[in-house]
């Protein structure tokens, strides 16, 4: 469902982003995981088609992002770590601006619209201002409108800063249900239990680079070190020299 | 639906809500702001009836003008549009937050650039018909003219309001594809010198002109510009006198002109912003130059002013740091500077000394006035904002233990002291080259400085009573109520202590008024000036400090 091939981006003297490769199939949750800085945010945003790689190719879905940008963004969703939402408009008046952005029509849109809210626990707030609501209102809100267009991909940059347990615990058990239904979702984050908790795979990313990939298990095995996630994400993240990049899929190649 | 017609709900629902949020502001708030417009429009009104009767009262140089007043007008707002939308474009199409929302959506990059083009001239041609209204009021009621004369005006303005938005579009994005941050002040240097070509160009056109309007040329610059036929604002003032006259035809064909142009223009804005939106969005996200950046900018000058308590110090490093590293700030700074040298490169062709004494008192005037206005507009611009400009960091200003007291009159000092340095220089470079008398210097300048430190204060004090701190884009801050409060209460400043300086010195030359009383009338004048200056100082920044205080983070 997702493609990235040799993806490499540079600001200024920094490579964000280096010689990164990936495949990621239908129905899969993967956890971008890695410390501040590493390279997740612009990777996402690559993928996103906000920023141009300077080279490397990435397909969602069969389209390439660069050449067909708008059949590939007809069937993602993205949901940024810092929400923009429309200060202005009531959260209903919201929902149906990206229904018609994405020219979805679903039979009985109010009736959806109606009973996501009372699902996000917004119904309360739906003739209150975006502006007026509180962060983790403004992250459910935007939930629902990502969900609205039913994209095939979705990417979620820390999905759950900010937020209180109840929305973190129905935050989580959503994205396990839309997966199960077949939506591919990749998520960053640098929470070490949520990607315990939820992810299929989880790729550890470190400078830029894929140092690890697999499932959970699989890293506890291959990285020798029997203890948490944390310890191997510690023992991996710390070490001053990275993988070599030949071998990115070490763990995987291992592990049969 | 197509994403466009999502859009517009939107912007139409978002229309619908202000009205909710204005009415849960107070009642007052809000009459007083309509009344506070009204006002502005009729204030407008009265000052270009004014301005007709008194240049129809000086005779024939006078009517000349009055003629040809009307291209000038439009020359000059078409000038504000193709800059206003020049900064508009740039925040609506780069900077704004919608922008990262819509891209990721299915649009594709022409709609986009459509939509956001549109967005941008409406954005900015409020000012357009906030001038233009009373304008042509005054116009039409000085002329004579009947009814028609106002259809006719908008069937005209309409199109010329999307054509000057489209030229200053086209100029951001190009700006911004092709002239990357490292290399701004290039770019900046580049707009300026391309002006200047165009200027020169359009001198070049050998007419032959009558003797009168020759002179007026001189002595108006820019009037000469305004009448060229290739002009839109030309068309556009031509076609509306063509048709009020019943001028059909060359009314209908200069209407034509400039649809069929701004047409022209829309499809450019379409295939170009196609072609290469994307690519200069890439290059305002991420900056590819390879440059290591010092830890420490301007380190010798925090050491230099290790003299001041080190909260001063720290604030002051902060504003300078922070201003040179936006380019959005200094770049139109350095235009504002542009357009200056422009000015004062067309005092040159000045024959001042054979002027006739009344002119000549009159050119020195309209020079204070205009390095006054410019010193209003600086202020409106760059020390207004500052306060609002903190944004989510304001904070840590409110943890300080320095208090807002000095936090303010740091931000006055500082503003204060670039605006007096500023703004005598260049006074003092004006009446040089117009070789005005030494005591005309002097009240200039010093009116320079009064000015200069009354909008400073003024502008820090309402940038205090109406901060936004939600506000990221200075584009929205000034043009919001406090703004255009601040730059009105300029404005009137301004007048208020040229004006009866002004008119001693015009009676002076015109009806020979006695020396001893003209004397005294210059003393009491400065003294009004002084007093003036001194509430001006004060009361605002009174106010600011005491609204700062107040207030909860
Ligand atoms: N617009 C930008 N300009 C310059 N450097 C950037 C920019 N965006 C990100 N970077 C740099 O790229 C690296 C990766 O950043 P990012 O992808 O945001 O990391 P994270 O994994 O925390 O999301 C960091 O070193 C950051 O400083
Ligand atoms: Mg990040």
């Amino acid at each position: 469902m997702i493609s990235i091939q040799h993806l490499n981006k540079r600001f200024g003297t920094v490579q964000a982003v280096n010689d990164l490769s990936l495949e990621i199939p239908a129905g899969e949750l993967f956890c971008f995981l890695g410390p501040n800085g590493a390279g997740k945010t612009t990777t996402i945003k690559m993928m996103t088609g906000l920023l141009r790689p300077d080279s490397g190719t990435i397909r969602i879905g069969g389209f390439d992002v660069q050449k067909q940008p708008v059949e590939a963004k007809r069937i993602m969703g993205y949901i940024p770590d810092m929400p923009f939402l429309y200060e202005k408009l009531t959260p209903v008046e919201f929902l149906k601006f990206v229904a018609g952005l994405y020219n979805v029509a679903p039979p009985d849109l109010s009736g959806h619209i109606e009973s996501s809210l009372r699902q996000f626990g917004l119904q309360e707030a739906r003739n209150a201002l975006i502006g007026e609501l509180s962060h983790g209102m403004r992250q459910r809100l935007l939930y629902i409108a990502t969900f609205i267009h039913t994209p095939k991909v979705i990417f979620i940059d820390e999905p759950l800063i900010g937020l209180d347990p109840h929305s973190i615990r129905m935050i989580k058990n959503l994205l396990r249900a839309k997966v199960r239904d077949g939506m591919t979702i990749l998520l960053t984050t640098h929470i070490l239990a949520l990607a315990e908790d939820i992810a299929d795979r989880i790729g550890i990313i470190s400078d830029g680079r894929l140092i690890a990939l697999g499932k959970l298990g699989d890293l506890r095995t291959q990285s020798g070190d029997k203890g948490s996630l944390e310890d191997i994400f510690l023992n991996l993240t710390a070490s001053p020299e990275p993988l070599n990049p030949s071998t990115p899929m070490a763990f995987e190649a291992l592990a049969k | 639906m197509h994403p466009l017609t999502a859009i517009w709900i939107k912007n139409w629902n978002t229309l619908c809500n202000l009205r909710r949020i204005l009415q849960r502001e107070s009642i007052f708030k809000t009459v007083f702001i309509l009344l506070f417009a009204a006002g502005m429009v009729g204030g407008f009104f009265m000052m270009f009836l004014n301005g007709f009767q008194f240049l129809a009262n000086l005779g024939g140089g006078g009517f000349m003008i009055t003629r040809r007043l009307f291209s000038l007008f439009f020359l000059g707002l078409g000038a504000m549009l193709v800059m206003s939308n020049i900064i508009t474009s740039y925040s609506t199409l780069f900077r704004s937050r919608e922008t990262l929302f819509l891209l990721t959506a299915p649009l594709d990059t022409r709609t986009f650039v459509t939509y956001k083009f549109i967005e941008s001239t409406l954005l900015s041609s409020w000012a357009f018909f906030f001038l233009m209204i009373p304008f042509t009021a005054a116009y039409a009621w000085h002329e004579k003219l009947g009814l028609i004369f106002a259809l006719w005006t908008v069937v005209f303005s309409l199109p010329f309001v999307f054509l000057s938005g489209a030229l200053g579009s086209l100029i951001s994005l190009a700006a911004v594809r092709w002239f990357p941050r490292s290399r701004l002040v290039w770019g900046a240097a580049a707009v300026i010198l391309l002006i200047f070509a165009i200027r020169a160009i359009l001198q070049i056109r050998p007419v032959i002109q009558e003797e009168a309007t020759f002179i007026l040329n001189r002595f108006l610059p820019g009037l000469q510009l305004a009448t060229h036929p290739l002009m839109p604002n030309n068309w556009t003032a031509e076609g509306i006198m063509a048709l009020t006259n019943g001028q059909w035809l060359r009314g209908g064909m200069l209407w034509l002109v400039l649809v069929t142009n701004t047409a022209l223009l829309f499809l450019l804005i379409q295939e170009f912003g196609r072609r290469i939106f994307y690519t200069a969005y890439q290059q305002v996200t991420g900056s590819p130059k390879i440059r290591r950046r010092r830890d420490e900018l301007l380190g010798w000058l925090d050491r230099l002013l290790a003299f001041l308590p080190h909260d001063i110090r720290g604030m002051i490093m902060k504003d300078i740091r922070s201003f040179l590293r936006d380019p959005l700030q200094w770049s139109q700074a350095l235009i504002f500077f542009g357009l200056l040298g422009l000015y004062f490169s067309s005092f040159r062709s000045f024959h001042y000394n054979e002027m006739p004494p009344i002119w000549r008192n009159l050119v020195v005037f309209l020079n204070i006035f205009s390095v006054s206005s410019v010193i209003c507009s600086l202020a409106a611009r760059f020390v207004f904002p500052q306060l609002s400009l903190e944004g989510h960091s304001f904070w840590i200003l409110g943890l300080a233990p320095t208090g807002m007291r000095r936090i303010l009159l740091t931000k006055f000092f500082l503003a204060a002291l670039a605006m007096v340095t500023i703004s005598a220089g260049l006074m003092g470079l004006a009446t040089w080259m117009l070789q005005a008398g030494s005591a005309l210097s002097l009240i200039s300048i010093g009116l320079a400085v009064a000015i200069s430190l009354s909008v400073s204060a003024l502008s820090t004090g309402l940038g205090a009573l109406f901060i936004d701190l939600k506000q990221p884009n200075p584009a929205a801050i000034i043009s919001g109520f406090g703004g255009t409060l601040n730059l009105v209460l300029s404005l009137g400043m301004m007048l208020g202590s040229i004006l009866p300086f002004g008119l001693i010195w015009h009676w002076r030359v015109s009806e020979g008024l006695a020396d001893s009383l003209f004397i005294k009338a210059n003393l009491i004048v400065g003294l009004w000036v002084i007093l003036l200056s001194a509430l001006m100082v004060s009361l605002p920044l009174w106010l600011g400090i005491r609204s700062l205080k107040n207030r909860e983070y």
